[in-house]
């Protein structure tokens, strides 16, 4: 059997060649050897610029709404974490599921860039997975028009990813003292710079127009400092309760390395115990908590 | 030429902090960043650049201009105190010295001075450190920048084997190299190490005039594909230093700001009417690369681009403007 890369770059080629879909998003190798950022191919003979190796990690699905008002018919391969995006589009109504192709691969986790870089390429084997693979609970595309099949056959989670280790961070700010978590977070969003990069990434922020982009309606300053940044991140904390598909990207995305996911997850943790578990961007038909109202629900209302 | 133990260097830097705040690059939460040094902290000066440049000392991201207040009928207006505090910051790269060059045309020529920003350059003095290793994402070279000797600043650094070489490069540095001079010994310029070899190259000639001409060219489009429109590139940037100025008023008082703003961002250009010159990411990040490389060089004769690398470090999609300037060459117009 053909590897992955192959089989993508084969299949990619017969899309376009036919007409089927007017452009394939995917990755490409970029300006060093730990970096392989997202591929925008329209020409088959373009084809060969795709990659699947071990630092194939953006996200993909929220490109997607880049050509919402267009009629153009786009693939797009999609790891566990993509395909979830793509879950998260289609549940808020933002693209049509006709108008994508989806080529799932089934991901073995992607490796830290950065921490490749340090290690340099000679121990390219040895750089750790990527944290926002750590716990990661479906590796497999949970949406897809066709699968791409790899050599190695069904086991295919590094051996290690811990999906059991998934709340450990947030048991661990859970105890802290409510000075303490106020420290902690104060200190690690005085860093933000407001460079909204863990927005633009997110496939759950995708509103038409978002609060942060009209400092003029008042509600949140555009100062850089501890109040309004605060104010920034807690909005949007919440704004994706429910909805966050836990692919990390926001978290890798940020400069300053702002432990971001912590805050989603506990939001995670809570809408579980609140509510029954319930994982966003897996099943299209299953409701988000905070997207339904049942008469059993444990809050009154009022 | 002079020469302390790296173990002496917090004394030197108290020495300094006696009559000045002292900066230096220092670790926090993971990151290094320039720090004020309170007497003891993690230096971070023995690995590569800071993850923020030092434009924020002098052209900080949010500044209260001035602030008012109403009474009646009366309305008036309190300055912010001036900004005397004499500062000392160390270990400033070639790179980041040179932005420091870049900002001081915008801010203090062509017939306007910004009082804020001179205040703060004229109270500090720069202590610059030579590279004698450099990143992968490192190109200063490509801007004629010497790694091994920064320009414009008061005294120069050099790492070598068990602390640094220093030489005053102005009045105010020999004066700096003064008040540590029982820390300091004398040493050879011999001992001067080798400037780091940046990893990426570029050539840079041609690319003003070609830009020139390129201002509706489909290749806007492709290269930007992939840009996600987050201001991580201009934020990080040390000579990207656009501004917004902003009230916030609170009844009877209130105070204007200026703070950080990113050409990356739709509100940069959105009109009061809601139209946008710049309605998608095709037209800022083409307008981001054109101030670095056309409209900065039409107007100061200088790049705004210093090869410090932050940008293409830190894009989550690997936008990289060593790329975007030779891709720009190739181009068929």
């Amino acid at each position: 059997m053909s590897s992955i890369q192959e089989q993508m770059r084969a299949r990619a080629r017969e899309l376009l060649t036919r007409g089927e879909v007017k452009m394939v998003i995917g990755w490409e190798k970029g300006t060093f050897w730990y970096l392989s950022p997202p591929a925008f191919i329209t020409e088959p003979e373009d084809c060969d610029r795709l990659v699947w190796d071990e630092f194939c990690t953006n996200n993909l699905a929220k490109y997607l709404l880049d050509y919402k008002f267009t009629e153009d018919k786009i693939a797009l391969f999609v790891k566990g974490c993509d395909s979830r995006g793509i879950i998260r589009l289609l549940q808020d109504n933002q693209i049509d599921r006709e108008k994508v192709y989806l080529i799932g691969i089934k991901c073995p986790g992607v490796r830290d860039g950065r921490q490749a870089a340090a290690l340099g390429e000679e121990r390219r084997s040895e750089a750790p997975l990527a944290e926002k693979c750590r716990y990661c609970t479906h590796p497999e595309p949970v949406i897809f028009d066709e699968l791409l099949q790899d050599e190695g056959g069904a086991a295919i989670r590094e051996a290690q990813a811990t999906p059991e280790g998934r709340f450990a961070e947030v048991a661990r700010l859970e105890a802290m003292s409510p000075d303490e978590r106020y420290a902690f977070w104060t200190g690690e969003y005085d860093r933000c710079l407001r460079c909204y990069a863990c927005r633009n990434i997110c496939p759950a922020c995708n509103c038409r127009e978002c609060i942060f982009d009209r400092s003029q309606s008042g509600w949140c300053g555009k100062q850089m400092q501890r109040s309004e940044n605060m104010f920034f991140a807690i909005t949007r904390a919440m704004h994706v309760a429910g909805r966050c598909i836990e692919c990390g990207e926001c978290e890798r995305v940020c400069p300053e390395g702002i432990p971001i996911m912590a805050l989603n997850k506990k939001i995670i943790k809570d809408l579980n115990e609140l509510f029954g578990e319930y994982e966003a961007g897996v099943d299209l038909e299953a409701r988000p908590p905070l997207g339904q109202y049942k008469l059993d629900d444990p809050e009154e209302f009022h | 030429m002079l020469k302390i133990a790296k173990d002496k260097l917090p004394e030197l830097l108290q020495a300094w902090a006696g009559g000045a705040k002292v900066f230096v690059p220092q670790d926090k939460g993971g990151v290094s960043v320039f720090l004020p040094w309170e007497g003891q902290g993690n230096l971070t000066l023995g690995e590569g650049n800071t993850l923020e440049p030092p434009k924020d000392l002098f052209f900080p991201r949010t500044e209260t201009m001035y602030r008012y207040q109403v009474q009646g009928k009366e309305a008036s207006l309190i300055e912010v105190p001036s900004l005397e505090e004499k500062r000392v910051l160390v270990g400033v790269r070639s790179c980041d010295a040179r932005s420091l060059l870049l900002m001081d045309d915008v801010f203090l020529t062509r017939g306007y001075v910004d009082e804020f920003y001179r205040q703060r350059r004229e109270n500090t003095r720069v202590v610059a450190l030579a590279c004698t290793a450099a990143s992968p994402t490192c190109f200063c070279t490509a801007f004629g920048i010497d790694p091994g000797r920064a320009e414009g600043v008061d005294v120069q650094m050099w790492p070598v084997a068990g602390g640094y070489l220093l030489e005053g490069v102005t009045e105010a540095g020999r004066e700096l190299l003064g008040q540590g001079s029982s820390l300091l010994a004398e040493a050879g310029a011999e001992n001067i190490p080798a400037a780091a070899k940046p990893g990426l190259a570029v050539e840079t000639s041609g690319v003003t005039e070609k830009l020139q001409r390129m201002f509706e060219h489909p290749y806007w489009t492709a290269v930007s594909r992939k840009c996600l429109g987050c201001g991580a590139c201009t934020y990080l940037c040390p000579t990207c230093h656009c501004f917004d100025i902003q009230g916030e008023n609170r009844g009877n008082s209130g105070y204007k700001f200026r703070c950080w703003d990113s050409c990356m961002f739709s509100e940069y250009t959105r009109m009061a009417g809601g139209h946008n010159p710049r309605p998608s990411k095709k037209e800022r990040l083409r307008n981001r690369f054109l101030h670095k490389l056309q409209y900065f060089p039409e107007r100061y004769g200088k790049f705004a681009c210093v090869g410090c690398g932050r940008c293409l470090d830190r894009c989550p999609v690997n936008v990289d403007i060593t790329r975007v300037i030779r891709e720009v060459k190739e181009v068929t117009l």
